[in-house]
């Protein structure tokens, strides 16, 4: 096994490990702690990275099928089993994520039992696990060769022809109805990316990419186990180089015109989707979004360069064509931009609506890593271990003992990585995340689900004091609870401060009640009163309103409401002499609007209820709520119950 | 089918409703107090219904279930745990859901919420209180009203009813019954002075979701049976052409390049 193999294989055990730990994570924690998935944006990461991008990418094992067995294209004979191990872990890796994903795990078989043909949701998972069930048949001769059950494997290889064609009709299905599940968001799915032909584009896109895919994998394979069948051999220059990688010349592999026949296809493919977007594009007149410069435009574009532009380009080109690096980047642009496309659609495309953003938890980067890692790994293991890619292993399996490839065991990887210090650092740094993580518990990962106003400390068992400090800067007030709800009116006070329609309805600022008559208050607006008395007193000046503070002020005292005039002095004509208020009323009785109507409105109305026997008259909806017509404006002279309600309501929220 | 007509005018926002609503299903009033806070929207898996400030015009938008005739959540329940009942109101079975949240996506109002902080969490949101319906009974948020601005009943007869609203008070209100049509009709009805725009209704459009994605939906056991039948159909004439230049020259020809792939797109 070269060092390249070993170090990709280290790699993807670690991130299976953090993957683990991430899984426990989740089973233990549930869903909120451990994810930043919301209720506005309630899919994430595992279901379109794993989930949707994840049995996308393994379109290859329906497409290379359908070359082979329908077209009866046997060059790509040798890719099959490759493209089916790629179906079989795509899905089943799929499947796992979407175990972890959904909130009811162990309800996972419901679909199977509860039916409902209206959702495409519905569709997509009988699909998905009769698809994972043809993988997994299609793939069993090869695990059966492996151990020597020949009869089973024959009998397998007889009905192959029918489990294909299967396979297909069921990956034609899923797949568009994969597209189709973001159908039912119209109104939510950005308008670059909803369009009613997104089914197609789904089912276009996954052929295209997943071949490219294949072609991928093979390459991978080459590189790692069998360099000659892909990037040839080294050969002298005299003998002119039919491609060049590096400054060496070699000569073509034996497999290059074989999977550069198959990128060309998976190129027309993408080419086809590219065109198709774009004259989607125009016919939804979305074109002008993708020119609007926004994120999502970039994002578009992107996409579109990375899975139709890059790979047609470095197909048409012949030299890139028939270089192994030009085919290897070409093959991993698509994968790229499928993902891309996937996570657009599924994630980044509702973002405007939401007016959130998400981006994946530690936990959710570690399961979905961990998950196409684990699949990678027994990509690895099984192409290392059975014909796959070629017979290879069988030799591996009868050479020496020396050279016999043992699958690593996660206890190699730790003896490994702790036997060289920069290993050990590495490591070291990796692992203390997830601990501080632990430790610094759920609620330090930032969920933002808590309070952030601190709530009030009882300083007595009866509550009658509270020690107020919302901000929690250890500065705070001492708030005589008992005697406020006393002078309020008792039990029918509470919503005076804790009305549910305030926002951060847990601190009520003291100031609602205890304004400034400077400040805005509803009952008295300071600036209105020193305009409209300078009117009235008929003061003159360049700013008249500047000589009105002696008329409600002592002159010689600090301006307050302490020494201002009583309201009665100048507005007892405004009352009704019968329901007038007290002419003790006041300003320190009026602090606030909700101050000024409750504490001097709600008894004289309470006593006239029962006075005039009209219950009406007492209940909050007489004043609160009842319709006032916005014109004519209320004469001066009507009552200032009524005056003050239709002025007061606006600012209610 | 029943209905509830709200109007917007007579709603103070005092959240009485909302406080019906916190006893009626059981839930804790605290939770459902800090969630109004800190929430976006003031919905949570505490609180199904809340009323939502109108800017500054001091009116507030019910937003809850709207339990829309044709509802998007329903058609994209895959195990079917949510249900329009005859009643009219769109009710959650809890011991179908797998908690795949894909009624939370489908949502065109953005109402279904999730329990996010339990190991088994499950959706929830408003129910129209449909298991007191049947004896006469009102939800618990129209009954806790004081204002009368919920009004209950039989849907037709509330549309009549703000249609006479509409019409003896023109200068009331905007001549618009949110509700009447919008995603194919919801059962809530708003009649309002100001623009509920902000509230949820910001894209009206007048189908309802499950006409988007109903008739594509049926065609899809005769897409898979037709792909089946024509893959059948085209490896036939392939191994047969095979077959006939087989016989025609003593070689199979190998090549056939890659406008082979321009078949398989179609």
């Amino acid at each position: 096994m070269t060092d390249r193999t070993r170090a990709l294989k280290d790699l993807l055990w670690l991130l299976v490990f953090f993957g683990a730990i991430g899984i426990l994570f989740r089973l233990w924690y549930g869903l909120g702690p451990t994810t930043n998935l919301s209720d506005p944006l309630p899919w994430g990461l595992w279901k379109i990275a794993n989930m949707v991008a994840g049995v996308a990418l393994a379109t290859g094992g329906f497409t290379v099928g359908f070359l082979v067995y329908v077209l009866k294209l046997e060059r790509f004979r040798p890719l099959v089993k490759p493209a089916i191990l790629i179906a079989f872990l795509g899905y089943g890796s799929s499947c796992f994520a979407l175990l972890l994903d959904i909130g009811l795990p162990h309800r996972i078989w419901h679909p199977i039992f509860m039916w409902n043909h209206h959702s495409f949701l519905f569709e997509v998972a009988w699909c998905v696990m009769l698809y994972f069930t043809v993988t997994a048949i299609e793939l069993s001769p090869t695990l059966l060769e492996r151990f020597k059950m020949e009869k089973a494997a024959h009998f397998l290889h007889r009905i192959a022809f029918g489990v294909v064609v299967v396979g297909i009709s069921l990956s034609s299905l899923h797949h568009s109805s994969l597209g189709a599940l973001f159908l039912v968001t119209p109104s939510r799915l950005h308008p670059l990316w909803y369009s009613p032909r997104l089914p197609i584009f789904f089912i276009i896109s996954a052929m295209g990419a997943g071949l490219m895919v294949v072609v991928l994998a093979k390459m991978l394979y080459a590189k790692l186990y069998d360099p000659e069948s892909v990037f040839g051999k080294p050969i002298r220059p005299s003998q002119g180089a039919v491609c060049a990688i590096g400054s060496e010349p070699r000569e073509e592999g034996r497999d290059m015109p074989m999977l550069r026949a198959m990128a060309v296809i998976a190129a027309c493919v993408l080419g086809v989707h590219l065109a198709l977007r774009i004259a989607d594009l125009i016919a939804t007149r979305a074109l002008g979004s993708l020119a609007a410069g926004t994120w999502e435009s970039w994002f578009y574009a992107g996409e579109l360069l990375l899975l139709g532009i890059v790979p047609v380009t470095l197909l048409a080109v012949p030299a890139a064509r028939r270089s192994p690096a030009g085919l290897a980047i070409a093959a991993s642009a698509a994968a790229a931009g499928l993902l891309w496309n996937r996570l657009n659609v599924g994630i980044f495309g509702y973002f405007q609506d939401a007016g959130a953003v998400y981006l994946p938890s530690l936990v959710e980067w570690a399961v979905g890593l961990g998950i196409f890692a684990a699949a990678g790994l027994a990509f690895l293991y099984v192409s290392e271990t059975c014909s796959v890619f070629d017979d290879a292993w069988r030799e591996r399996l009868s050479a020496s003992a020396a050279t016999v490839p043992s699958f690593d065991k996660l206890s190699g990887v730790w003896y490994r990585a702790l036997s060289s210090g920069l290993h050990r650092i590495t490591l070291l740094a990796v692992a203390a995340l997830p601990l501080a993580w632990v430790f610094l518990g759920p609620q330090a990962a930032g969920t933002g689900r808590e309070n952030p106003v601190s709530p009030p400390v009882a300083l007595d068992a009866q509550r009658k004091v509270l020690w107020i400090d919302g901000d929690a800067d250890r500065i705070g007030v001492t708030f005589a609870h008992a005697s406020h709800k006393e002078r309020q009116g008792r039990e029918r006070s509470c919503g005076n401060c804790h009305h549910l329609t305030v926002p951060r309805d847990h601190s009520t600022p003291c100031y609602r009640c205890h304004a400034s008559m400077e400040g805005v208050t509803r009952i008295f607006d300071h600036s209105k009163h020193f305009h409209a008395v300078a009117r009235a007193e008929k003061l003159r000046g360049a700013i008249p309103a500047n000589h009105s503070c002696a008329v409600c002020h002592k002159e010689g005292e600090a301006e307050s409401a302490a020494n201002a005039k009583r309201c009665m002095e100048c507005h007892a004509k405004d009352m009704s002499p019968r329901h007038g208020p007290p002419e003790t009323l006041q300003l320190r009785d009026a602090c606030g609007y909700r101050g000024a109507m409750h504490r001097t409105c709600i008894r004289c109305h309470e006593k006239e209820a029962k006075a005039q026997s009209k219950p009406k008259l007492s209940t909050c909806t007489h004043c609160h709520g009842s319709f006032q017509p916005q014109s004519p404006a209320p004469a001066p002279e009507e009552t200032l119950i009524a005056g003050t309600n239709s002025e007061a309501k606006p600012s209610l929220g | 089918m029943y209905g509830m007509l709200i109007d917007v005018t007579k709603c103070t926002g005092c959240e009485q409703c909302v406080a019906a609503c916190v006893a009626a299903n059981g839930l804790s009033p605290e939770a459902a107090d800090r969630d109004r806070a800190v929430t976006p929207d003031g919905l949570s898996a505490n609180r199904f219904l809340t009323l939502q400030p109108l800017g500054d015009s001091g009116r507030f938008a019910r937003r809850s279930c709207m339990h829309c005739l044709e509802p998007s959540c329903v058609s994209a329940c895959l195990v079917g745990s949510l249900e329009k009942t005859p009643s009219g109101a769109v009710v959650y079975d809890g011991d179908k859901c797998i908690g795949c949240r894909y009624c939370m996506l489908a949502c065109p109002f953005h109402v279904p919420r999730y329990e996010w902080d339990t190991t088994t969490p499950k959706v929830k949101k408003c129910h129209l209180c449909h298991e007191r319906l049947g004896t006469d009974g009102q939800p618990a948020c129209v009954e806790a009203c004081p204002n009368q601005a919920l009004a209950f009943g039989d849907r037709e007869q509330l549309l009549a009813k703000a249609r006479g609203l509409l019409r003896d008070h023109p200068d009331r209100y905007i001549q618009k019954i949110w509700g009447e049509s919008e995603w194919g009709g919801t059962s809530l009805l708003s009649v309002s002075d100001v623009d509920l725009t902000p509230a949820g209704w910001s894209v009206q459009k007048a189908s309802a979701i499950p006409d988007i994605t109903g008739p594509l939906i049926e065609k899809t056991p005769w897409i898979g049976l037709t792909v089946g039948a024509s893959l059948l159909g085209l490896s036939w004439i392939i191994r047969r052409r095979n077959e006939m230049m087989a016989l025609k020259a003593a070689e199979v020809p190998s090549a056939k390049g890659g406008e082979d792939g321009e078949v398989d797109h179609d």
